[in-house]
């Protein structure tokens, strides 16, 4: 009786409980219980009377006067399938296939999307194509009569949204094209086959799941989009949700109800992609059956004409990718006079838009000179701006570990052999629920649900108010990047040779220092990955903190956005300019977490100790020969 | 040394292991042999201690370690990959044993030093990763991993496997050298037929979870004692009714009711039978070269039979020539029709 007792009470045994119990609370309260909240919250709606109408909001919908949005994120989705597609296949066979001079500076451009997107990104295009735009005013300057106004609207959104979306193919597609095995591009030229008869029947067939599966990832961003149709004015789902999120019932008619039902029709269009996806991914993709394959060789246009138009159409495509980012880079170190008048000063350089104060002195309408003291201000020294950068820094820190943290423990529990198989597959499920809803119904239910004092899961505190909003944005964050950290980390354990913890178990290790001394250090490198990953993702997210809408919740991509409305006013006179600044530094930062993960973290060991070896050496070349140190030092 | 009595392990309804019973005698090469599948490695699973048994006892020295921890066993194994650390370096794998020991870092430091110069490992070599060796240095570190902790036993699960063929006959050899000078008791798994025959002291044949024959490598190889180890043991003729009807007329004493089966090397060609062989008709149908020796097949009317002839490289046969195979009726292994032999060489 004691001995059962005491195997119950075994520390194993409490952790298990405590392990269960987190991911039930996990998932049921911060998961399923706000999102049913927000669908049943459309059948709540209380008519002028006061009465409970369940369908008022259907028939709404129905009416028409909600149809707008819906319509418009479906446009913009199916739009941007055929030029993102466009667009990133001629980038890969620009860049993979054809034999196009400069090709690696052209991927190198090709590439900047990785390196800043979402608000930064279209801040940046503003900076260049918006009304009061660098390209914009020359091209008003050369034609009087050019529409200033341009770049607005679906036009606009569907233009960025273009060039922005790419990154997948250039980091998916590019992958494929170089898996294929060129000896089947020679078997099928052997064959008499002409080039591009090479091209459509053998090498884009054997993309086509890849293609697929990016085809239905532009369709769902498209759907979700929200930074660029909320910048750049266009009626679609998101921005609508935003705005009547914040709105209420004194305003318009049931503003939640409403905001809820467009939140569901996401999240049905959501699930039925991710539906015919994974039965797509399901049927497998094509497999190189090769013995020995062969490394793709790229093919020369043999066409004078058609060779000429690839590269003009190769370096056009690079012109609008790197224009936005050297003008940025430029413009970040000009000073406030130059970027008012949009015109490069070579005497203007400063680096006022990252690091100092200035006054502003102007002479007013009076003849009076006035001073603004502290007007203008570098990113760093910008209060509010630094308060974002902060922020955002820390929460984005906060919420990726914590993702990173339940999937390692959630796949350690998956991956033992000793546990169930069922309860297993639930965890495993119940982790990757988050992917089958937009991130906008999560934080929209985040901020109706919690928006009370009877949670009574979460102590009945009111997790919107104040500073708690902080908590909220967190563990939407940390929910939202919980599938993408479950599918790269799990498959970081499956490359655990199952032998390699028997050796540890052979050797005396228990369970946990198994984990700890064998199986960490081998996902290690996939778990930072995924940390870093996760924090890019998060430090310059904007959808998200823009639903919650709230004053103690200002992330960075909000001060940035804030910042095209600060330009217009006197008290921040370089707003503009540290909106380049800022774009910047997020390029800096994504660039230095980038080389962290692909550069630094995908080295081994045996990398690891020959470059130290190599630098030891250049070392005593350079200063002599040091003390030897500790040789069995742990590595 | 070890004693596996009555060991019987059952996976759901499939039963595994049917009544093992193995005797490891100390300081013994012995080896489990068999096809994929046979239960082989799931017996030395059950030693180790990672599989229990439904029913019967492992016991080591007299003691009874059926239900006794893996981590407290004392028995060293060396893996098929040979499960290495990728994130540690190769002094640090040797260790970690000794770590979790939690021996003073001084001693740990002696040890490992003392178990790489065995196992031929340098200095340079304990620091670098796992990686940076090459197959034979990765055997031998997962050799010195095994052994530093002192264990009693040390196991191998067809740890050669990997390996390309030039490299397996190297580490073959050195694997026994190591045995010899180090004198542990070693139980070896594997399906390779050679490698058993050259390393082990003693082998148990397993198939479909049963023990066909414990023995010698002599014995197992000339004196089969089933129908499944005579075909699964080196390469073999079965000779056919006719083939034995012609023996019985010639005076033989065989009977052609039961299986009769004859190993290549017994056979010869074109050489004077001695008294109580007898010589049959046959002609060359194809020739394999194999250097040192070369395999003849030969129509001998009712069956085609394999014979191998060393190469002297004067009595060589051309595919077409009429030749005689001798065979002595002694050197027939013979067994009573039964069961189907399915053998996966």
């Amino acid at each position: 009786m004691s001995q059962g007792l005491d195997r119950k009470l075994r520390p194993e045994t409490l952790l298990r409980v405590f392990g269960i119990a987190f991911f039930a609370y996990l998932f049921f309260g911060f998961m399923l219980l706000p999102c049913l909240n927000t669908l049943t919250s459309i059948f709540r709606t209380k008519n002028a009377a006061g009465e409970t109408d369940p369908f008022a909001v259907i028939r709404f919908f129905l009416a028409g006067k909600m149809k707008r949005y819906v319509w418009n994120s479906l446009k913009l989705a199916i739009y941007l399938v055929v030029t993102v597609n466009v667009v990133g296949i001629s980038l890969v066979l620009l860049t993979e296939y054809f034999d196009i001079k400069g090709a690696r500076i052209l991927r190198m451009g090709y590439m900047t999307t990785m390196i800043y997107s979402g608000v930064a990104l279209v801040t940046g295009y503003m900076f260049l194509y918006a009304s009061d735009g660098m390209l914009t005013s020359l091209m008003k300057n050369a034609f009087p009569d050019f529409n200033p106004n341009w770049f607005s609207g679906f036009n606009a959104v569907l233009f960025t949204m273009t060039f922005a979306c790419t990154s997948n193919h250039m980091l998916f597609l590019r992958n494929a094209i170089r898996g294929i095995d060129y000896n089947t591009v020679e078997a099928a030229r052997n064959m008499g086959a002409r080039p591009f008869k090479v091209l459509l029947k053998v090498v884009l067939p054997s993309l086509l799941p890849t293609l697929f599966s990016l085809t239905v990832m532009t369709f769902i961003t498209g759907l979700c989009a929200m930074s660029a149709p909320t910048l750049l004015g266009y009626d679609s789902i998101n921005p609508e949700i935003v705005r009547l999120a914040g709105s209420s019932t004194a305003d318009e008619a049931f503003p939640q109800a409403r905001a809820a039902l467009l939140s569901i029709i996401l999240a049905m269009f959501t699930i039925v992609l991710l539906t015919v996806l994974s039965a797509y991914e399901r049927k497998g993709h094509y497999l190189s059956v090769s013995k020995t394959k062969a490394k793709l060789q790229k093919q020369k246009i043999t066409n004078p004409v058609w060779n000429v138009i690839a590269h003009i159409y190769a370096y056009i495509l690079f012109i609008i990718y790197m224009t936005p980012v050297v003008m940025i880079i430029v413009f970040s170190f000009q000073n406030y006079s130059a970027i008012k008048g949009k015109r490069l000063d070579l005497n203007g350089w400063t680096l006022i838009n990252f690091i100092g104060k200035q006054d502003y002195t102007y002479t007013n309408d009076r003849g009076r000179e006035k001073t603004v003291v502290g007007a203008i201000s570098g990113v760093f020294s910008n209060e509010k701006t630094l308060g974002g950068i902060k922020l955002s820094f820390l929460m984005s820190a906060i919420a990726a570990a914590l993702a990173c943290v339940i999937v390692v423990v959630a796949c350690n529990y998956i991956f033992n052999k000793k546990k169930s198989k069922l309860s297993g597959i639930v965890l495993e499920y119940s982790l990757l629920f988050p992917w089958l809803l937009p991130t906008i119904l999560i934080c929209y239910s985040y901020r109706t649900y919690f928006n009370s004092n009877d949670v009574w899961y979460v102590g009945n505190t009111n997790l919107y108010s104040k500073e708690n909003v902080r908590f909220l944005i967190i563990m939407a964050y940390t929910v939202t990047k919980l599938p993408f950290s479950l599918r790269m980390i799990k498959a970081s354990f499956y490359a655990i040779d199952d032998e390699l913890q028997d050796a540890a178990r052979n050797l005396g290790s228990s369970g946990l220092s198994t984990f700890l001394k064998v199986k960490l250090p081998i996902i290690l490198p996939s778990v930072l990955a995924v940390f870093a990953l996760n924090f890019n993702a998060l430090f310059t997210e904007y959808d998200m903190s823009a639903t919650f809408q709230s004053p103690q919740g200002i992330t960075y991509a909000m001060v940035i956005q804030g910042m095209l409305a600060d330009a217009t006013r006197g008290a921040n006179m370089n707003a503009l300019g540290r909106r380049c600044a800022s774009t910047v530094f997020i390029m800096i930062v994504s660039g230095i977490v980038l080389y962290l993960v692909y550069g630094v973290g995908s080295r081994d060991l045996g990398e690891r100790l020959e470059i130290r070896k190599r630098r030891r050496e250049r070392w005593e070349k350079l200063f002599g020969k040091t003390e030897k140190k500790e040789v069995n030092k742990t590595l | 040394m070890i004693q596996l009595k009555d060991i019987v392990v059952k996976f759901g309804d499939f039963t595994a292991l049917h009544d093992i019973n193995v005797q490891v005698k100390e300081g013994e090469f012995f080896t489990f042999l068999g096809p994929s599948g046979c239960g082989k490695t799931t017996t030395l699973r059950t030693i180790t201690g990672f599989i229990e048994p439904v029913s019967g006892t492992v016991t080591v020295k007299g003691r009874d370690i059926t239900h006794v921890p893996i981590e407290k066993r004392e028995i060293g194994i060396v893996f098929q990959s040979y499960a290495l650390f990728p994130t540690m370096t190769v002094y640090d794998n040797i260790a970690f044993g000794l770590k979790i020991k939690k021996l003073k870092k001084q001693e740990i430091d002696q040890k490992v030093r003392e178990i790489a110069r065995k196992v031929d490992l340098s200095d340079e070599q304990l620091q670098k990763a796992v990686s940076q060796l090459s197959g034979g240095q990765q055997q031998r570190v997962a050799i010195a991993r095994a052994l530093v902790t002192g264990p009693a036993i040390i196991c191998m699960d067809e740890p050669l496997s990997n390996l390309d063929a030039k490299l397996r006959v190297q580490l073959r050899n050195e694997l026994k050298k190591m045995q010899k000078d180090f004198g542990i008791t070693t139980i070896y798994v594997t399906h390779d037929q050679e490698e058993a025959l050259t390393l082990s002291d003693r082998i148990a044949v397993f198939n479909k979870g049963y023990i066909e024959q414990i023995g010698t490598p002599n014995e197992v190889y000339n004196f089969s004692k089933t129908e499944f180890v005579c075909n699964f043991i080196g390469d073999i003729n079965r000779l056919s009714d006719e083939v034995m009807q012609k023996l019985k007329a010639a005076g033989a004493d065989v009977d052609p009711g039961k299986h009769n089966y004859v190993r290549l090397e017994r056979l010869h060609v074109n050489v004077d039978p001695l008294p109580g062989q007898v010589a049959l008709d046959g002609k060359v149908t194809m020739r394999e070269y194999y250097g040192l020796y070369i395999k003849y097949y030969i129509d001998l009317g009712s069956q085609t039979i394999k014979v191998i002839e060393k190469n002297d490289g004067v009595r060589i046969y051309e595919e077409g020539q009429s030749v005689k195979v001798i065979l002595d009726p002694r050197d027939i292994m013979a067994y009573e029709p039964g069961e189907e032999v399915e053998v996966a060489q």
